[in-house]
């Protein structure tokens, strides 16, 4: 592995190719490669993530490659926080896998989740701004399929949304790297869209623009309200193992953006636009708690509480902040978990019973007590009970926030507060309240062994990240020391 | 370093608990779920015991602060947890601790045969671990988690028996005014980080004694109203009547004896920083005084038995407020401890009646003329009515008394309303009295042939009924104890709550409450034992519904809650669905239309939006690198 950074982004799609070539020979074959390139990929981001820790050499890691015209150049970058984020996405990517196992799908399906594991690490380990757009471009077409081809009912509007919606986000995204490019260029002679060389300085009394142009990229991914439209539908409509992915990484891919490129380009723009930026994230904590009060299908109603956990983590990260930065990257991971095993168990919900309304269970507590457990427990991190994982991401986005903008830690512990006031009536309708007419419980059988050992996974993470949140604060505290204000 | 000596305790303490708990998730649950409080009683026993042990050590003028774990840790930015070891946790605990267990004891009886047996043991004794946590915690976050996990056990206790439906909204009720409380006091922890760079009480402390106190109004205003969320106070009592839909040994343990008192405690723990904020206490012990009251009147004309006690926890937790207010620490924790004995002898009680019943509660109507058939029930209820009306000698008298000399000696209308709320306690507790055991009414008719608990759920009742009887011969030495264990504060600090001593007996006081309490039981005789029809001649008309809305507050809070609740909706369907995503929905179709007009070339297919941005971009791209 003299290049470990390529392997992990190329070993998933070579997967992928693996995948589509076996499709022709039946579907398990395609499935069997899915499972065993999911595993190495794990295997290869875990053993990657361990090397950097045990060594010093490997805490950060540089890799060069070609360079073309323009100075495009092929530059891979790996600090903490994008092997922290390469790890959640291996993690969750063979959790979908295992996931998806009994479904009926052909060998496409599984081609689409490694291109899209393979993409999303591109965009964690590019430095590279050429590159780092083009794989945060090919993250959509995997995922426009997802949902576009598995989804459910509506999936070919939802895809269509999300795709159109996401892509002019990512136009001013692009626009504004290219600014930044020509500009450096302009003022140095030297072509060059490498991350570390690139310097907002040469772009004079323009910068406002481009970094709003590249926050406007970002907050479309993030989402931040009011960008956020295509997620519901999105959310709604895709695959539950879609939504994982959608959720636990590709949303993160905002975060990331704003983190490793804006932040560190503007440090001072980014720092007077606090009052607006943070101010819409914390309005999208009590608005995406709001909006989800409101809802009447699982789904949506966790799709608008992302908004909500989401809020959080930009509000940790704009604070600038030692502990908003740190708890704002955990957030990330805490969000990928807790949010995923609440999508995986509304698909397995929705894969017995074909219905995912709040009104068309009941009773499920008695007919099925592990489903019960898990999902309680999950809505009990996500809702920010201490003691797990959500709390600890929350209340260190809000100390820095307090500690940058008072007035915005008001607001988001409001958030806080009505998180439970969503959620809970939610588990209630679904697994305390009796069946009423029309009730589809019956068809509800438990958990199996497979889905009951992803869950367990999940929800002992969440639980190590809220009771001993310090190791795991260590391992993304070094990357984002430097945007420490 | 934990203390060697009183290292063992302590890992009992917690080891034990956890032990069982996960023992009897993953083995007795699954195996012998009718077994499962086998391990959770032998835990409880062990507990017991250590908390003896903590006690004596305390006892002796010892204690100890000692971090135990770094819980989050970023550059200068920490939280660590650890064990506070000193007079107010150690006096708490042990009550906690021997009340705690005896109501584990009678759950076994009471529970028993219940289709949620084993889940309701595991999470009981969840709740018992987390007081234990909150107790021992040495930091704010660290209490702040355990302060959630006591919430969460009360809401999956109260909404035990989901099916009911009134039980899920009880419980929801619960969760979500604590949440409201929690509000403050997350605010708190959150002000306290920054303007301290501690959560750790004892950090805390110095930092209010060096006279840091700018930000410290905000905490101290969080810290209270988190406190009158957990311990029912007004405007946020309102959850605790309802929440005894659980089932009955859940409302004696958490709703009455100890959960509730967490505020009270919160409270005494912060004392520093709220002394140090002119003009709060003041505020604390008007708030106390009125709940007390008011929640006392109301009490007099409940009919559900457990209502009546619920309100009357709520008084009573007023009672220890307004001692708070008044700056009496040691006289608020005093009374928190004799009142778990009585209040949870007499939930227990009543719960002895509904069992008799076969019914899962019971109302004035179905009860009467209980003395005969349930002679332990009702020599245990006499003894822990006569102890709250605060009869000499029982244990009620001497916290009561103290309570109320406090507030005769502030003087002006806290004297008078103190003596009130004798009058309203000794009448409420008397009226339940003499309508349950004595005289048949023809109002009431029993459903079926009340029996005697058996042993199980009898003997429990009896030793908490001893408890409040003899608790009151302790307060010196709970007062003594309350005040050591101090070791790491500066002598002389004003940050010690635990000088304050019992005020000595005052014969006016002490004549004047008694008489008052004798009033009130007097009055109770008279309306229900002369003149028996009354309590049901008054119902029906505009009085009852003034008490019903508790004096309107019930009403304003409904009205609140409808009003969030629209305001969710119509952000969630109208706002957001309709107006902004429906705006968004139309761009294509406009720009079809625009299409349709400039150049007749678009279809509304995707392909076609991804030409249009892609010529846009390059257009863009052009004028940019130009």
């Amino acid at each position: 592995m003299s290049m470990p950074l390529t392997t992990l982004w190329v070993l998933p799609l070579v997967g992928a190719v693996v995948c589509g070539a076996l499709g022709r020979y039946g579907r398990r074959p395609a499935k069997l490669a899915a499972l065993s390139f999911s595993l190495a990929y794990a295997g290869v981001v875990a053993m990657i993530m361990l090397l950097s820790q045990s060594n010093v050499a490997f805490a950060t890691i540089n890799e060069t490659g070609p360079q073309w015209a323009y100075g495009i150049s092929y530059r891979l970058f790996a600090d903490s926080l994008a092997l922290g984020l390469i790890g959640l996405t291996a993690f969750l990517n063979l959790i979908c896998v295992i996931a998806s196992w009994d479904q009926e799908v052909s060998a496409g399906y599984w081609a689409c989740f490694l291109v899209l594991a393979s993409a999303l690490t591109g965009v964690f380990l590019a430095r590279d701004l050429f590159f780092f757009y083009v794989f945060w471009e090919a993250t959509l077409i995997p995922m426009f399929f997802i949902i576009g081809l598995w989804g459910s009912s509506g999936r070919r509007h939802a895809a269509v949304k999300f795709f159109l919606f996401t892509f002019a986000g990512s136009v001013f995204m692009l626009l504004a790297i290219l600014a930044l490019v020509s500009a450096h260029h302009g003022a140095t002679g030297v072509w060059t869209w490498d991350l570390s060389q690139l310097d907002a300085k040469a772009l004079g009394a323009a910068a406002r623009w481009v970094f709003w142009g590249l926050v406007l990229g970002f907050a479309v991914k993030i989402p931040m309200v009011p960008l956020h439209t295509w997620l519901p539908d999105a959310h709604t409509e895709a695959p539950a193992a879609g939504s994982v992915m959608l959720a636990g990484v590709m949303l993160k891919m905002g975060v990331y953006g704003l983190l490793r490129v804006a932040l560190p380009l503007f440090p001072e723009l980014s720092w007077g636009a606090l009052p607006i930026l943070g101010g819409l994230a914390a309005f999208s904590t009590i608005y995406g708690a709001l909006c989800a009060m409101a809802q009447t299908d699982l789904k949506r109603m966790i799709a608008y509480s992302s908004i909500a956990h989401l809020g959080f983590c930009l509000l940790g990260v704009l604070s600038r902040t030692s502990q908003g930065l740190t708890g704002g990257a955990l957030q990330l991971v805490n969000h990928g978990l807790t949010t995923g095993a609440l999508f995986l168990m509304v698909g397995f919900l929705y894969e017995r019973a074909h219905k995912r309304g709040l009104g068309d269970f009941g009773g499920l507590a008695e007919r099925a007590p592990y489903l019960a457990f898990f999902f309680g427990f999950s809505t009990l991190a996500s809702i920010g009970l201490p003691g797990l994982n959500g709390f600890v991401g929350e209340f260190m986005s809000l100390s820095g926030v307090l500690a940058a903008l008072p007035i915005l830690a008001f607001a988001g512990v409001l958030g806080v507060t009505l998180a439970a006031a969503y959620a809970l009536p939610a588990f209630q309708a679904v697994f305390w309240a009796p069946e009423g007419a029309g009730s589809v419980s019956a068809q509800v059988t438990d958990l199996d062994r497979r889905e009951r050992a992803i869950l367990w996974t999940l929800c002992g993470l969440m639980l190590w990240i809220g009771v001993a949140p310090k190791p795991w604060l260590a391992w993304f505290e070094p990357a984002v020391r430097g945007l420490v204000r | 370093m934990i203390p060697p000596e009183i290292l063992r305790p302590i890992q009992v303490l917690f080891g034990a608990p956890v032990a069982a708990i996960l023992f009897g998730f993953f083995v007795m649950r699954r195996y012998k779920p009718e077994w499962t409080h086998v391990p959770i009683l032998a835990s409880c026993a062990a507990i017991t015991g250590a908390s003896a042990m903590i006690a004596a050590y305390v006892y002796a003028g010892r204690g100890f602060d000692q971090p135990v774990m770094y819980w989050a840790v970023v550059g200068d930015w920490g939280v660590s947890f650890g064990l506070r070891i000193d007079g107010p946790c150690a006096a708490v605990l042990a009550m906690v601790a021997f009340v705690g267990s005896l109501i584990h004891v009678y759950a076994a009886g009471y529970m028993k045969g219940d289709p949620g047996f084993s889940r309701f043991f595991l999470v009981f004794h969840l709740f018992f671990l987390a007081m234990i946590g909150l107790l021992t915690a040495n930091d704010y976050v660290q209490m702040y988690l355990f302060w959630e996990l006591v919430g969460l056990a009360s809401y999956l206790l109260v909404g035990f028996w989901y099916h009911k439906e009134s039980a899920r909204k009880a419980a929801l009720k619960a969760f979500l005014t604590n949440r409201v409380g929690d509000f403050g006091f997350l605010i708190a922890v959150l002000v306290m980080i920054f303007a301290f760079k501690t959560t750790r009480l004892q950090l805390v402390y110095l930092h209010i004694a060096a006279g840091r106190t700018q930000l410290a109004s905000i905490v101290a205003l969080g810290l209270v109203w988190a406190a009158f969320a957990k311990s029912a106070q007004w405007p946020l009592y309102f959850w605790l009547p309802d929440a005894m839909e659980g089932p009955t040994p859940t409302s004696a343990l958490m709703h009455a004896a100890t959960m509730v008192t967490a505020g009270v405690y919160l409270l005494v723990r912060s004392w520093p920083v709220i002394d140090a904020i002119a003009g709060l206490p003041h505020f604390i012990a008007w708030t106390g005084a009125l709940t007390s009251l008011g929640a006392a009147v109301i009490a007099g004309t409940k009919k559900d038995l457990k209502r009546i006690l619920a309100y009357s926890t709520v008084s009573h937790l007023g009672l220890m407020m307004l001692a708070l207010g008044l700056g009496q620490v040691g006289i608020a924790v005093f009374h928190l401890v004799v009142h778990g004995f009585f209040k949870a002898a007499l939930f227990l009680c009543a719960g002895n009646i509904a069992h008799g019943l076969h019914q899962p509660t019971a109302n004035v109507d179905d009860v009467g003329g209980l003395s005969k058939h349930m002679r332990l029930t009702h020599a245990s209820f006499l003894v822990a009515a006569l102890s709250l009306a605060g009869v000499y000698p029982l244990a009620g008298f001497f916290s009561k008394d103290a309570i109320l000399d406090a507030a005769w000696h502030h003087g002006g209308p806290l004297a008078l309303i103190g003596m009130l709320i004798a009058a309203g306690s000794a009448f409420y507790i008397f009226r339940m009295f003499f309508l349950t055991f004595h005289g048949e009414r023809q109002e009431q008719s029993p459903t079926a042939h009340p029996h005697e608990a058996e042993p199980l759920l009898g003997v429990p009742v009896a030793f908490l009924a001893i408890g409040a009887a003899v608790a009151g011969f302790f307060g010196p030495n709970l007062v003594r104890m309350l005040s050591s264990g101090w070791t790491m504060v500066p002598p002389g600090s004003p940050v010690m709550p635990g000088e304050i001593a019992l005020p000595h007996t005052n014969l006016i006081v002490a004549g004047l409450g008694t008489a008052m309490a004798a009033l009130g039981a007097g009055a109770a005789y008279y309306l229900t034992m002369v003149d028996t029809g009354w309590d049901w001649r008054w119902r029906g008309g505009f009085v009852e519904s003034v008490f019903e809305s508790d004096f309107g507050w019930k009403i304003v809070v409904a009205r609140l809650v409808c009003a969030v609740v629209s305001f969710g909706n119509f952000v969630g369907r109208i706002l957001d669905k309709k107006w902004w995503d429906g705006l968004i929905e139309g761009v294509p179709g406009a720009a079809r239309s625009a299409g349709d007009v400039v150049a007749r070339a678009t279809q509304g297919r995707l392909n076609d939006y991804l030409w249009w941005t892609a010529a846009g971009t390059a257009l863009l791209l052009g004028r940019v690198l130009r």
